[in-house]
């Protein structure tokens, strides 16, 4: 999948594993399910001079033909469901301490970000506000607080495998560790009115000298 | 070959033809017809007719000259208005002007809101007219005495606007949300006239304005 979208956040993978897996496993069985059913309808064609019959399925020998794959499959639902947790854990219930915290902010229809300034606390007044460009440190772990001032919207980094609703009067907290330098996109993942498609933004994944310049030369002119 | 196969066979050429008609469609054609169109994307914020809507932030735009209009519209395009975090109804119409991305699309529209009819907004807001009209005096030489606007130094007229909608651009200007950019010339010459207004003159300014025809 990396040869689709790169994998740009330290769960990205897991992510991509976790589809791959699901992929895998509901592909084999949808080639094998249709495959054995044009194979029953190639071999039981009408011919000429032999009747159709109705059959129940009640025999045992017919019976098998859905009792053992059911089994199968729910082995590999298990093995799905495993995955699934495993993920959601450590994607959405797991929060790693953070290194530093960001403010995103959803409205119609821009997305407003708030970064810790040079003593790296949020809601200080050395803070840094931009529209639309998100701008963070490569290999550190970034805590989100993310809110909306008007509607519904949904905070998606597709190259992070982000993707969270954000919803007005409530501050919902995710993380990110970024791997890899860039400029990536950020969309809007939810209808949000008529200007939803052009809600995008970037995030700019800076090395630390990067990140440490860009700071001092947006830091509030009043906080230095 | 079997009719119903036939008749498949052309459905799906026919599929593909509109397909590669719609990749290969010419750009639409600019002028009234076109910022009609457009302007449907307008209408859930400044109304069918133009007239504004308060709750939104939205002025009344109908019947303002094609000119103001353009230079709006581009201003928030290049980040000069609608850029600042807290602006939220300026962010709001920077997003929407960016979807105005097709040549002539924002003259086509521009075209279409200056052909509306122009209509008053009742006012809202209460001040002293007469105290504000010695401080519009400081306005003339912009927009003029009736306050119509002057194309030549980029000043829009003012009768006829919302008197809410002055009183948050005066806001806007005074706290540096609009007029800060420095490519922003015409920005940049309203923001020190609105910094000389408190709370109390902005009022009143604009209860003049509203006097005006």
């Amino acid at each position: 999948m990396e040869t689709l979208l790169i994998q740009a956040s330290s769960y990205a993978a897991s992510i991509d594993g976790l589809i791959l897996l699901v992929l895998v496993l509901t592909g084999f069985w949808f080639v094998l399910a249709e495959g054995v059913f044009f194979w029953l309808i190639w071999r039981f064609r009408a011919k000429p001079g032999i009747r159709s019959q109705y059959i129940t399925g009640k025999e045992k020998h017919l019976k098998r033909w859905i009792t053992i794959p059911h089994a199968l499959v729910l082995v590999c639902d298990v093995f799905i469901i495993i995955g699934a947790v495993r993920v959601w854990y450590d994607v959405k219930q797991h929060l790693p301490q953070p290194d530093y915290t960001v403010r995103v902010i959803g409205q119609q229809w821009a997305w407003v970000f708030q970064h810790p300034g040079s003593d790296g606390d949020l809601d200080t007044a050395d803070d840094i506000y931009t529209t639309d460009d998100l701008f963070v440190e490569n290999d550190k772990t970034y805590h989100f607080q993310l809110t909306s001032r008007d509607v519904l919207h949904d905070f998606s980094v597709p190259v992070f495998r982000i993707k969270q609703d954000a919803i007005p009067g409530r501050t919902i907290t995710g993380w990110f560790h970024p791997i890899r330098t860039g400029t990536h996109d950020i969309q809007c993942a939810e209808i949000c009115g008529i200007g939803h498609g052009v809600m995008a933004g970037r995030i700019h994944v800076q090395s630390a000298s990067e990140h440490a310049a860009w700071i001092a030369e947006h830091s509030p002119a009043s906080a230095q | 070959m079997m009719p119903s196969l036939r008749s498949a066979a052309v459905s799906a050429g026919l599929c593909l033809a509109a397909v590669l008609g719609a990749c290969n469609r010419a750009p639409p054609t600019p002028g009234m017809a076109r910022g009609e169109a457009l302007f449907d994307t307008c209408v859930p914020c400044h109304g069918a007719e133009g007239h504004g809507n308060r709750e939104l932030g939205a002025p009344n735009i109908g019947g303002l000259p094609q000119w103001y209009v353009e230079a709006q519209l581009r201003k928030f395009q290049l980040g000069h208005r609608g850029a600042n975090p807290f602006d939220t109804v300026g962010l709001r119409m920077k997003s929407m002007s960016l979807a105005l991305d097709l040549e002539g699309d924002l003259e086509s529209v521009a075209q279409y809101v200056a052909s509306m009819a122009r209509t008053r907004s009742a006012p809202v807001l209460t001040g002293d007219a007469r105290a504000g009209q010695t401080s519009y005096q400081v306005c003339v030489a912009c927009h003029g005495p009736s306050g119509q606007g002057i194309e030549a130094v980029n000043s829009p007229p003012l009768a006829g606007q919302s008197d809410w909608y002055l009183l948050a651009q005066l806001e806007k200007f005074k706290k540096g949300w609009r007029g800060t950019n420095p490519e922003d010339i015409s920005g940049a010459t309203m923001r020190p006239n609105a910094m000389i207004l408190d709370e109390t003159a902005m009022a009143n300014v604009i209860a003049y304005i509203q006097t005006l025809q």
